[in-house]
């Protein structure tokens, strides 16, 4: 190793010593800050808080010997997966627009990241405009899921016809495929339809084959009784007339379910997106993409910055709704078998 | 197994009853019936006319129309090139009457395949509507003949909104299932059987059909000159290495750490779950990009790793190469995977730990208490308890998320976007040495416009898919859940 790089290291090592203690209390407050992302799905209120703290912590020195090693070991684990989150809260606070290489936390704080993301938009960064791009196509890919999964899982569930058993056959066969395998040729499909490049071709591959998606669903429909509808039938309901006037009052967390996740697929989906947006197309992507495309190899010293105040922005809704639907995320991965 | 068996063979003759039963009932409608209902097999709807059902009659007929006129504009121009996949090139030409340069009628191969394609989904639906449209003929021919009344038009449509609210609510959905998932399914397949590559694109150029050629390549391990042999046969071993241990890792990883959260000592439990959840709450692309600046070969780990004379140690003990000055946590071959394993456990180890916990609480605390009377160890209680009833359980799941470890495109291409590759061989084919099949399927695409070959290896994995699907599929949908657990 040379003068130079030697140098170079024992300053660094200095320099972060001196911040040993400035880079803790940032730690610690980084973590303060993340206590209200969290605490309203906690329920940690009042008296079961008091119960906790005061009682439950003093019992017999045994179990409060286990009880240190066990919360020791979560508050280590739980620091190693927070790590880069914290780094990036921090990173979008930096005053250095490229990555930063030096400290955990960036020296001087400022908000101008946020400031340049919304307002000072230029060729490559055009945060506003992805913003609305995929919240347009996001609505539409919701509106369009929704009923065609409702569309499909309420025949499934509710009615006997002869096909029914080999339909659902075919659809979990297809479900189980991943989408990449199909994506050249709708990739091409859409090009001769002459929507490649577009939104509207966004909005088509993420809601055309959602029908597929029916499962969970359908295990919802199951769940309600049949006597309802047959006591509807009996008074000379129609099926029209069940699965409006019975089964979709009955219907709304499912729906509201259904709802979430197809408006979320177009903010966290990257893949579809970067395929059909040509990368110089900045004023037709969405934020997936634009913010990928920020951190190309000559854009990511001026953009990294921006690139983590876009990240938190997106971030935090999304993160909090994926919080809230954990419980019937689940069942969808597990089919409903799991019923927690 | 020998349950499975026995419901696949009782069911085997059933289909294949009902699959006679069709053609029988076509031909015995179509010998016993009228001469309108013989009519009406060269002029769909013609029946309809004749029994005063003139709305029905009107619709069979305005879609024997649409497919005639199809037929002729797009259908038959386009099946009749099929075979060649077009012969005329596009060329520029003087038209001494525009007095201007302009195009040839040239063949676009793509277009030629699609269209064909299209053309053949609608010939199927309209045979279909054809045996339909004869059967149904002659019921109401009997109908008639018995005297019976005939639905009117109004009760047929209500019958649509009743019965048959299925086909009204199906429809629709499906299309859009046959439109984008299962005709790309099968035009990827034929592509790959084509030449379409960088120097095959329409409509410039013309692409035809190849045979196994491309496929022959892909498995052509001893070729000196072309790379793509020895690229499969790299990438395929790395997928399933990777596929594996994403799984497994993920799985028991995610099956401890719900149990450790869910042991009576943990406080908070729901506390540190969301922490837990919170990093994969996040959007991948955000996360990921941002690990692989974290790990960058002069990013911030490897400032603190300097600092903390990690990087000094790992050279000692020869895991570093004494000649760089940094860990290359995503450049080093060896590095790089295991690090991809790590991240991916990161992200894995929530989602399984998220599944685990509602089926851990669905366990019966009863189970336990016994099996502690009996003197069973805490290991013999997870052995023996805990991990058949999550096995059973998670099954399925486990299968499919070994498919989807194996197309896991996010990680792998969020991670290494900025890696370059030093093995000529592999950079020849635009292959990086830790893509799965599924990346290098996309930068065969995006990169090198090698449709031909990314749509092979799209096959392959295709059919590595079925196999793990079929599998899965047995469980799903055919498996005896009730029976073990619930007794």
């Amino acid at each position: 190793m040379n003068q130079h790089m030697r140098s170079k290291q024992s300053s660094k090592f200095n320099h972060v010593v001196r911040n040993i203690g400035y880079n803790l209390l940032l730690l610690f407050a980084a973590i303060l800050l993340l206590i209200p992302l969290i605490w309203p799905f906690e329920k940690l209120i009042g008296k079961k808080l008091r119960n906790i703290v005061y009682i439950k912590f003093f019992i017999t020195s045994k179990k409060l010997r286990k009880s240190i090693v066990y919360h020791g070991g979560l508050v280590i684990l739980s620091t190693f997966w927070l790590i880069p989150v914290i780094w990036l809260m921090a990173s979008s606070l930096q005053t250095a627009s490229g990555p930063n290489i030096l400290t955990f936390f960036p020296e001087h704080v400022t908000l101008e990241n946020y400031v340049n993301l919304f307002f000072r938009t230029d060729d490559v960064a055009k945060f506003p405009t992805w913003f609305l791009n995929t919240f347009v196509v996001a609505v539409f890919t919701c509106l369009i899921s929704t009923m065609f999964v409702l569309m499909v899982s309420y025949p499934m569930s509710r009615m006997r016809f002869s096909w029914r058993k080999p339909l659902m056959n075919i659809g979990v066969i297809l479900g189980l495929f991943p989408g990449v395998l199909a994506m050249i040729a709708v990739y091409f499909i859409l090009k001769a339809a002459g929507l490649s490049g577009t939104l509207t071709a966004l909005i088509i591959v993420y809601s055309a084959s959602s029908g597929l998606g029916y499962l969970v669903a359908k295990g919802f429909f199951d769940t309600i009784p049949k006597s309802l509808d047959e006591a509807a039938k009996i008074d000379g309901a129609s099926q029209w007339d069940v699965f409006w006037k019975i089964i979709m009052p009955l219907s709304k967390p499912i729906i509201v379910y259904t709802v979430l996740l197809s408006f979320l697929a177009p903010w966290v989906d990257f893949f579809f997106a970067r395929i059909i947006i040509p990368p110089t197309e900045s004023n037709r992507m969405t934020v997936a993409v634009g913010l990928f495309n920020m951190l190309e190899r000559n854009l990511v010293n001026s953009y990294f910055a921006t690139f983590t105040a876009g990240a938190v922005i997106v971030s935090i809704p999304i993160a909090a709704l994926f919080i809230i639907m954990q419980k019937f995320y689940v069942e969808g991965v597990t089919g409903g078998s799991v019923k927690g | 197994m020998e349950q499975t068996n026995a419901s696949v063979l009782l069911k085997k003759p059933k289909l294949r009853t009902r699959f006679v039963n069709y053609f029988k009932d076509l031909w015995l409608s179509f010998t016993k019936g009228d001469k309108y209902v013989k009519l009406s097999a060269l002029f769909l709807g013609v029946g309809f006319f004749k029994r005063k059902q003139t709305g029905k009659g009107i619709i069979y007929a305005f879609l024997q129309l649409l497919f005639i006129l199809f037929m002729i504009f797009i259908g038959i121009p386009n099946l009749v090139k099929l075979s060649t996949l077009g012969t005329v090139e596009l060329e520029v030409i003087y038209d001494p009457v525009l007095r201007d340069n302009v195009f040839n009628d040239y063949d676009n191969s793509f277009l030629i395949l699609l269209y064909s394609l299209i053309t053949m989904a609608f010939i199927l639906f309209m045979t279909i509507l054809w045996v339909k449209n004869i059967r149904h003929q002659y019921h109401i021919q009997i109908k008639v003949e018995q005297g019976e009344k005939l639905p009117t038009i109004k009760e047929e449509i209500k019958a649509y909104m009743n019965e048959k609210f299925h086909v009204t609510l199906l429809s629709l959905p499906i299309t859009g299932i046959v439109l984008f998932t299962v005709i790309p399914l099968i035009f990827m397949f034929l592509i790959a059987f084509t030449n379409y590559d960088q120097n095959h694109q329409p409509p410039i150029k013309l692409f035809t059909w190849v045979g196994f050629r491309n496929f022959n390549l892909l498995f052509d391990f001893s070729s000196s000159n072309q790379a793509f042999g020895y690229a499969f046969g790299v990438i395929i071993v790395w997928t399933l290495i990777w596929a594996f241990f994403a799984t497994f890792l993920n799985y028991f990883g995610g099956i401890w750490l719900a149990m450790y959260i869910n042991s009576k000592t943990v406080k908070w439990k729901k506390m540190w779950r969301t922490i837990f959840v919170l990093t994969i709450a996040i959007p991948q692309f955000v996360s990921l990009l941002l690990i692989s600046y974290f790990f960058a070969n002069y990013g911030i780990v490897n400032t603190l790793a300097e600092n903390a004379g990690l990087l000094q140690f790992f050279k000692d003990i020869g895991l570093v190469k004494p000649t760089l000055d940094y860990i290359p946590f995503l450049t080093g071959p060896i590095w790089t995977r295991v690090m991809l394993i790590l991240i991916n456990c990161w992200i894995g180890f929530p989602y399984v730990m998220l599944i685990a916990t509602g089926v851990l609480m669905n366990i019966p605390k009863d189970l336990y208490e016994s099996a502690e009377i009996d003197g069973a160890t805490k290991f013999q209680q997870f052995t023996k308890i805990t991990m058949p009833f999550m096995l059973f359980v998670t099954a399925p799941y486990l299968i499919t998320s070994f498919i989807h470890n194996m197309n896991n495109f996010n990680v792998i291409y969020l991670l290494t976007s900025n890696r370059a590759t030093s093995d000529l061989k592999l950079a020849a084919v635009d292959a990086r040495d830790v893509d799965l099949l599924v990346t290098w399927l996309f930068r065969l695409t995006s990169e090198q416009a090698n449709y031909k070959m990314a749509s092979t290896v799209g096959v392959i994995l295709f059919l590595i898919s079925v196999v793990f699907t079929l599998l899965a599929f047995n469980y799903v949908i055919r498996g005896n859940k009730e029976e073990d657990f619930q007794g």
